[in-house]
């Protein structure tokens, strides 16, 4: 496996992941075989340019996308066994079926997204609780409806929110937007949060209130993070932050 | 451990389901405030419980609560659920008007003997009144004749004697004679008018403006745009003034008079006191009757040349003259053409069954008048021994010489009467079809009795053409074949049209869905960020469809009913403030537009309403559905 020894588990790992997107007619390599572990509890930050693959390595991480199939990782040979696939707590993600990767998504990860990605129909505590109905499905939702409530309103009231709860998404702040996406994004109570440039769209004094109640939060439950951004100031606050050039982590081993 | 694609397949898919639902408590509820220097300090308040619903429902009642684009699409459905609709019970309606019009006047099961007819139908109709399947039967004369119109043209029609009572048991006889006493105004004959009659013929409608003792002054027509004329009193024979139209609605005296004489077609002769037979004569025969707007008749005046080479206005009210008839009497035997007979008849009244070529080219005349005239009555007649060689001869023991031999059937016999059909109603329950098959058993009885001097029965099994030399049995609906084909594939022809203007609505919501789906798509890569299946999401537009299908079609469904229900006074309306007669009684020729709408035709529609609407959404929600969620989160 990986020459990497720690002394616990990963919780989440890409090895030697590739991705490449086609443009027009030219095969463009996003990710060169990037590998990435990140320890249960960690707060990692993975910085790089624009245009560096970070977001696509986020949503590898996150079962949103599938790595490269063997027969488009280059030349047409298959990878070694354990390389190019993302693992989560020791099963590959390449394994599983549409259905349970639909459930990984909705269960053990969340995603903040740089432009928030509400829906603009919903109500603030509607947006938040649309994670919970797509989780359960009908039968399921509706046993634990007034559950799930109580949680996302204790939650939006934990962003600061809880004078919000009617409004819609048009109606808020950026800043406030931001906190609305993070409530949605662990509403659920995944065990990773996955969160891309959460403050690229925001100025630098709302950003850093992002990222202080993103550290609380972190503090009060131990969540697992992992947080894209070109921004070095933002990255700074997390335990590790590795380097994402070429498509390859460079400096990601510490 | 191994890992990749196909080392241990789905691992834990089945088994273990790693990512089904757990029970969520492997971290306790946050209840502390992450300090923020934004949000003011709100006490938390208590929500009250939301209605537990699922995603898709919650988002397509977001979509359809706040967005104008549904919002068409309900209108689109709803248009097009209304418009098939109030096509469908119109043109239905029409076409089935049509169809109960040309039953009218014929009955249930006709049992027919062209041309020459035959005898012993007392027996016949009586044996069929006993059968407790028939409510009545009625003999019947069809043949050819012409009738001189009083503006001496010469008319062809067809002539059916009948014995009025019976008749009108077995048919629509009754309703069928126009000139009869009515007590409220046809449905569409809402005006009342002044009216001006003159001395020279010729009623002039519309409203008086004013008049004193040298002229009126009349507003012509009834729309209260028509041009004013000065009429001069000494041309004027009566006024009348607020009469409705519709003559019948006065004189009921005449009327009941005219509608009795109808029924038996006998009038007395006031010179003589006598009773005589009389004609009744289809309402379009003549063509002096004009057909108003309102679906009325009034009489027309019209031109004759007189001897003096001028030309002479009267305006003849038809049930009132008399006319010359002439028929075509023929052998028994042969067939052949005899003399034809001409009788000098009054009119009794006029009937309009609603089939214009019926109510253009046919004559009611008594049944006894019509056997008389075609020497089908009752009558002692020199006839033939049957099998008798009509040319043998012998020797005259007198004189020596050969003479024809003479037999005993030379001598005059008593013929019975004939008639050419007799009718027959089924008691309520009974469909024509089972009918016929009754009759033909009462007729092959009957035939049994009456061996070798009625035609022979037809099969009793097979509804098809009977075999040539056998009488004819058959429902109205095999008599009027072409009218009752015509109209079913008319009926078809519309259905296909609609059905084709339901693909083009299908199409319609397939426009918008398309469209809201590309307006939706970052919003469903969030969804599918969160965890939504590829199922789900199509789900979600599926049922968008649904709603917007069901909504759209009870909408139209209520816009149909309400506009069918009330098509009459919308086309009076449109009649009296755009000028627009659509459905001229002038021209067509039923007063009122069908105003039904059929509950199992409404269900059909609604029901093709939701199908087209979800059909239409089903592409969009595939194209959903198959959407990159990477790519869909990056759309802008």
């Amino acid at each position: 496996m990986s020459a990497t020894a720690v002394t616990t588990r990963p919780i989440l790992a890409a090895r030697s992941v590739r991705k490449t997107y086609r443009l027009g007619r030219v095969d463009v390599p996003v990710l060169r075989g990037a590998t990435l572990e990140i320890q249960p509890g960690e707060f990692v930050a993975v910085l790089g340019a624009s245009g560096s693959g970070k977001s696509t390595l986020l949503h590898l991480l996150g079962g949103l996308d599938r790595p490269d199939r063997p027969d488009r990782n280059g030349k047409g040979e298959s990878p070694e066994p354990g390389e190019n696939t993302v693992v989560f707590e020791d099963r590959p993600l390449s394994g599983l079926s549409a259905r349970d990767l639909d459930r990984y998504r909705s269960q053990e990860v969340g995603f903040v997204f740089q432009f928030y990605h509400l829906l603009p129909e919903l109500t603030v505590l509607e947006n938040v609780l649309i994670g919970a109905m797509i989780r359960h499905g009908r039968l399921g939702y509706m046993a634990r409806a007034q559950g799930a409530q109580r949680e996302a309103i204790a939650l939006l009231e934990a962003f600061g929110l809880g004078h919000r709860l009617r409004h819609r998404p048009a109606e808020l702040s950026g800043g406030e937007r931001q906190r609305v996406a993070i409530a949605r994004a662990l509403v659920n109570k995944p065990k990773v949060l996955l969160a891309d440039e959460p403050t690229g769209n925001l100025d630098r004094k709302t950003g850093d209130a992002i990222l202080d109640a993103l550290a609380a939060h972190r503090k009060q439950t131990g969540r697992t993070m992992v947080l894209v951004t070109h921004d070095g100031e933002v990255a700074a606050r997390a335990d590790r932050v590795v380097h994402l050039r070429d498509g390859r982590v460079v400096d990601g081993a510490g | 451990m191994v890992y990749g694609p196909g080392a241990s397949g789905r691992i834990g898919r089945r088994a273990t389901r790693p990512w089904g639902p757990v029970a969520d408590a492997h971290e306790p509820t946050p209840n502390l405030r992450f300090a923020l220097p934004q949000g003011p300090e709100v006490q938390p308040h208590p929500q009250p419980p939301q209605k537990a619903r699922v995603y898709q429902a919650l988002l397509t009642r977001r979509y359809l609560t706040t967005k104008v684009m549904p919002l068409l699409a309900i209108i689109a459905v709803m248009l097009c659920t209304a418009m098939v609709l109030i096509v469908w019970s119109i043109m239905g309606g029409f076409l089935v008007m049509l169809l109960s019009a040309g039953r009218t006047l014929m009955g249930d099961v006709a049992i027919t003997w062209p041309t020459s007819g035959f005898a012993y139908y007392e027996d016949l109709v009586a044996r069929l009144e006993r059968d407790p399947m028939v409510a009545g039967a009625a003999p019947a004369i069809e043949t050819g004749g012409t009738l001189v119109l009083p503006d001496n043209r010469i008319q062809n029609l067809r002539i059916v004697g009948i014995d009025g009572p019976s008749y009108a048991i077995v048919t629509g006889y009754d309703e069928c004679l126009w000139w009869k006493p009515i007590d409220k105004p046809l449905p569409k004959d809402q005006r009342s008018a002044d009216l001006v009659e003159l001395h020279e013929g010729g009623v002039i409608a519309g409203r008086i403006v004013s008049r004193d003792e040298n002229a009126v002054r009349i507003r012509v027509g009834s729309s209260g745009r028509g041009t004013v004329r000065e009429i001069p009193m000494k041309e004027i024979a009566a006024i009348r003034v607020g009469r409705w139209g519709d003559p019948r609605l006065e004189n009921h005296a005449k009327w009941a008079r005219l509608h009795k004489d109808g029924l038996r077609l006998r009038e007395v002769d006031p010179q003589t006191g006598l009773e005589r037979p009389a004609l009744v004569l289809g309402i379009e025969v003549t063509g002096f009757n004009e057909r108003t707007l309102e679906g009325y008749y009034v009489p027309q005046a019209f031109g004759v040349r007189t001897e003096a080479g001028t030309i002479q206005w009267r305006s003849d009210f038809i049930p009132e003259s008399k006319l010359l008839l002439t028929v075509y009497p023929q052998s028994s035997v042969t067939g052949r053409p005899m003399d034809v007979v001409t009788r000098s008849l009054p009119v009794a009244n006029e009937f309009k069954s609603g089939v214009f070529e019926i109510d253009a080219n046919t004559a009611f005349i008594d049944l006894g008048e019509l056997q008389r005239m075609l020497r089908m009555d009752a009558a002692p007649r020199a006839r033939q021994a049957r099998g008798a060689d009509r040319y043998a001869v012998e020797i005259d023991p007198q004189t020596g010489r050969e003479r024809l031999r003479a037999t005993e059937s030379d001598e005059e016999e008593m013929e019975p009467a004939r008639v050419t059909t007799v009718l027959v109603r089924a008691k309520d329950g009974i469909t024509p079809e089972q009918l016929a098959a009754r009759c033909k058993e009462i007729y092959a009885q009957f035939e049994a009795d009456h061996a070798g001097e009625v035609p022979s029965a037809p099969p009793l099994q097979g509804t098809g053409r009977p075999p040539p030399g056998t009488m004819i049995i058959q429902t109205w609906k095999q008599q009027q074949g072409t009218m009752v084909a015509a109209v079913e594939k008319e009926i078809l022809i519309v259905l296909f049209i609609l059905l084709f203007i339901s693909v083009v609505a299908s199409f319609l919501i397939l426009a918008i869905f398309w469209a809201m789906v590309s307006e939706k798509t970052r919003d469903i890569g969030v969804l599918r960020a969160l965890g939504a299946s590829r199922a789900g999401v199509a789900w979600l537009w599926l049922r968008y469809g649904l709603v917007i299908g069901l909504v759209g079609s009870i909408l139209g469904g209520v816009v149909a009913c309400a506009i069918v229900w009330n098509i009459n006074p919308i086309h009076d309306w449109m009649g009296q403030a755009l000028g627009l007669y659509l459905w001229d009684p002038k021209v067509y020729y039923f007063t009122e537009i069908p105003h039904d709408v059929e509950p199992r035709k409404a269900a059909i529609v609604l029901a093709g309403g939701l199908i087209f609407s979800v059909l239409g959404a089903l592409i969009p929600a595939v194209r959903a559905a198959r959407m990159d969620p990477v790519r869909a989160l990056r759309f802008e």
